[in-house]
């Protein structure tokens, strides 16, 4: 019996060293896919034509929509902001989703609004009531501020769909901060392949640390948290090299919410934001890809690395493992509610390649690494295992990871060089090595509540969110909406 | 198994080390090149600004007389003032360029195995607006590569020159083709010159093809292809092409296209293409519409219903008071954005 036990021990034991060695390649392979992807956009910067767009009568115009709830202490600047973007023609529309504080009060004084009577079509739904639609008065109608009742934020970008005049709409957070030619390079694909660009994300970094002057982050620098840190180059290798190496293999399935573009006609063909996932932004990619590939188009939903959009990340362990649970808690319930697409070859590279890496090495990924926390000394205690294996073990799942991070850093460092300080460089190094202790597993058993929470229906509740700003240091206290159902 | 993860992780380590190593190699040999290239283009960058604040004039002999290495140090300058200068000075720069040798290097590029290459010297031959390159450029617009080929309509806009207008019309035709939004924004700029050709397209069996000219008919301003268009409108198979039809129709502005437009308001026609009329005939301008419009305020399809009334608003007085007669939300709508706070707003 002993035997069978130690047996069963030992392959265990096994199993999850070769799933660190897959996984951590997996990561490789995608950085190499994405360095690729660099070094051809990099080549091509100079025939882009940025410029050409920019003065053209015929790019498409664009909606940039952005939910607010409770962002009375940035939405000013933020919107300031975004009416400073680099595009021949878009128009923003806020949807204040119920806000408790002044965020409204903040926008109507800034931007002098005034009541219109608007009608609101329904062409995609929303579960709430939209109270009033505003604009600056006198003004061109470049901004609209809508009031709804609290419905959520996927309930507040369908009701900003629903009155997106224009052809393309990008999705903002309130708390974002966009280079200034940031819609000029996610809008570019729909110019340059419009038949069969349905989506184009862009890349999402983090604020913390950086300066920010009139909307506009003017000079990068790393976090002083050393917890920021971590994220920084944790979001370099995952968001950054690994949505880049799969728009290069044909498999985006995650556009963040922060920061994308969609066709306004597909949106509403598939219904807009699903209220039923706290996930909204990753299922609505999903939801698309089901939508296209069953409709037999010949489609593309891209990725581009640059320029970016800038958003702030948790400094509170407590802020982080809320925000970690909501996203794995999200990847759990895309990937239940759209199972059937999982190695299903009707859905191309999306069903046989993406959403299975995203069950094998992104559900499971934190199950297995609080498995290998048990299992590992268990092994050792029981002798299934001796000590030579788990240095080897050890070294594939942490010093395999912290390799793939260096490797990341070393490609941003090649291509787009955005923390000009060695002394930032080095601290990117310190904080790729501390990633591996303490940080890794703490976050993997946030994840697995996540997904534990998604599977038992529990309701998904999106946190507080403390946030600091980029230009002052006192806190402010954001309470998030929370989602119904789930 | 486990000799070979030995050897495997001194590897790994090895490259532990070289990667970081390599961040430092990267990152000081970046800022050596860039100190290097600062110093050499220094000199150039000031006589491109002495050149240009003297509209071109004076300064061309010290330009063509920089040394190769600098020049190059320089290029991305002067090839972005390139891009932006007009008249006089455009002119004057492009003669540096052009005794400099750089459009016969560019010619010779376009056949170069290199996309990157190819796409550069098409760039670089439409920044200078070199009308003899005009035939090769054209030759890419059935290149292999995606992105060469967007580089030569752009290429092919930039120089205007409406030869190059059915060899471009002929590229949509293709199963890979180039991108329609480019393509129209490149027909615009050839001018009138293209017109002819256009309104030929559009007996083309291609819809892209006959969407494209329609558009860039509109654009143009083209009122002498009223009567193609509208036969399009009323006649095509695909609804785009109608709505096309239909939304440059309006832009033109012209008497004949109001009847055609008013014919495409009921039903049978599809809902999107007679709220593309109900939009174009608000776009048009002629009082004659607000009768049929006016008939179309409490359509059952929110889109004509909401086009219909603010094309009344765009109308003016008889548009107006024929959205003062109803009273429903799109009436309520248009009639707002009248209000002296909300002129502009729209």
């Amino acid at each position: 019996m002993r035997e069978v036990v130690l047996g069963v021990l030992r392959g265990a034991d096994y199993a999850v060293f070769g799933y660190f060695v897959a996984l951590n390649s997996s990561y490789l392979i995608m950085i190499v896919l994405a360095s690729v992807e660099f070094a051809k956009h990099l080549r091509r910067a100079a025939f882009a034509g940025a410029d050409d767009m920019f003065r053209s009568p015929v790019t498409l115009p664009v909606t940039v929509i952005v939910p607010a709830y409770n962002e009375g202490a940035g939405i000013v600047a933020a919107v300031q902001a975004m009416t400073a973007l680099r595009y021949p023609r878009f128009e923003i529309v806020v949807v204040d989703d119920g806000s408790s504080d002044d965020t409204f009060e903040k926008l109507r004084e800034h931007f002098d609004l005034v009541e219109v009577p608007r009608v609101v079509p329904a062409e995609v739904p929303y579960q709430s009531h939209v109270l009033s639609v505003h604009v600056p008065r006198g003004e061109k109608g470049a901004l609209t501020v809508v009031r709804k009742t609290n419905g959520g934020k996927a309930d507040a970008l369908n009701v900003g769909i629903n009155l997106a005049r224009h052809p393309l709409v990008c999705m903002v957070d309130a708390d974002s901060v966009l280079d200034p030619d940031a819609l000029l390079s996610v809008a570019k694909p729909f110019g340059d392949d419009p038949l069969r660009v349905a989506a184009c994300g862009g890349v999402v970094r983090i604020a913390n640390g950086c300066k920010v002057v009139a909307g506009r982050v003017v000079d990068v620098r790393m976090p002083r948290s050393w917890l920021v840190r971590v994220q920084v180059v944790e979001y370099l290798r995952a968001f950054l090299m690994s949505r880049t190496g799969w728009s290069r293999l044909g498999g985006v399935v995650v556009i963040s919410g922060a920061f994308g573009v969609f066709r306004r006609d597909l949106l509403v063909q598939i219904g807009g934001m699903a209220h039923d996932t706290i996930g909204e932004d990753a299922e609505l990619v999903v939801r698309l890809h089901h939508y296209l590939r069953d409709r037999g188009d010949d489609y593309r939903v891209i990725f581009v690395a640059e320029p970016v959009s800038w958003s702030e990340a948790p400094s509170t362990w407590k802020v982080l493992g809320s925000q970690r649970r909501r996203w794995h808690r999200g990847i759990a319930e895309i990937l239940t509610k759209h199972r059937h697409m999982v190695f299903n070859p009707r859905y191309g590279r999306i069903g046989l390649v993406a959403l299975p890496y995203y069950l094998i090495f992104e559900l499971l990924a934190p199950f297995v690494e609080l498995a290998a926390l048990i299992l590992l000394p268990l092994g050792l205690w029981a002798d299934a295992i001796d000590l030579a294996f788990a240095w080897r073990f050890a070294l594939v799942a942490y010093g395999y990871g912290l390799l793939v991070s260096l490797v990341a850093l070393f490609i941003e460092e090649v291509s787009f060089h955005r923390y000009p300080r060695w002394s930032d460089m080095m601290r990117g190094v310190v904080a790729a090595v501390i990633e591996n202790f303490g940080y890794r597993q703490v976050l993997a058993a946030w994840q697995v509540w996540g997904a534990v929470a998604a599977w038992h229906g529990r309701p998904a509740v999106w946190g507080t969110m403390h946030r600091t700003g980029f230009d002052t240091h006192e806190p402010t206290e954001v309470e998030t909406v929370g989602i119904k159902g789930g | 198994m486990f000799a070979v993860f030995g050897v495997a992780i001194l590897v790994l380590l090895g490259v532990l080390v070289g990667t970081a190593a390599g961040i430092i190699v990267v990152r000081v040999g970046r800022r050596v090149r860039g100190k290097r290239r600062a110093a050499l283009a220094a000199g150039p960058r000031r006589a491109l600004l002495a050149f240009v604040a003297e509209n071109g004039e004076e300064g061309s002999e010290d330009l063509i007389a920089i040394p190769d290495d600098a020049w190059r140090a320089a290029l991305p300058a002067a090839l972005g003032l390139l891009g932006k200068l007009r008249g006089d000075a455009h002119s004057a720069l492009v003669s540096v360029f052009l005794h400099r040798g750089a459009a016969r290097a560019a010619l010779a590029d376009l056949h170069a195995r290199s996309a990157v290459r190819r796409a550069r010297a098409a760039q670089l031959l439409g920044d200078l607006e070199l009308r003899e390159a005009v035939p090769q450029i054209c030759e890419l617009l059935t290149d292999r590569d995606h992105e060469v080929r967007v580089v030569a309509v752009r290429a092919l806009g930039r120089i205007g020159d409406a030869k190059a207008a059915w060899r471009m019309i002929a590229s949509l035709d293709l199963r890979d083709p180039v991108p329609s939004l480019l393509a129209t924004q490149a027909l615009v700029q050839m001018g009138r010159g293209a017109e002819v050709t256009l309104s030929a397209a559009l007996d083309h069996p291609q819809a892209r093809v006959r969407a494209v000219c329609l558009d860039a008919l509109g654009l143009l301003g083209a009122t002498g292809a009223v009567s193609r268009m509208a036969r399009v409108l009323a006649d095509d198979d695909i609804l785009d092409v109608r709505v096309a039809a239909a939304t440059n129709l309006g832009r033109l502005g012209a008497r004949g296209a109001l009847q055609p437009l008013i014919d495409s308001l009921d039903p049978p026609h599809p809902d999107a293409l007679r709220a593309a009329a109900a939009r174009a005939l608000g776009d048009l301008g002629a009082p004659a519409a607000v009768p049929p419009l006016a008939a179309h305020l409490d359509d059952g399809e929110f889109q004509i219903a909401h086009e219909a009334a603010h094309s009344l608003r765009r109308l003016g007085p008889p548009g107006i008071a024929a959205l003062k007669e109803r009273d429903n939300d799109h009436c309520r709508e248009a009639l707002a954005l009248l209000q002296p706070d909300l002129v502009g707003a729209q």
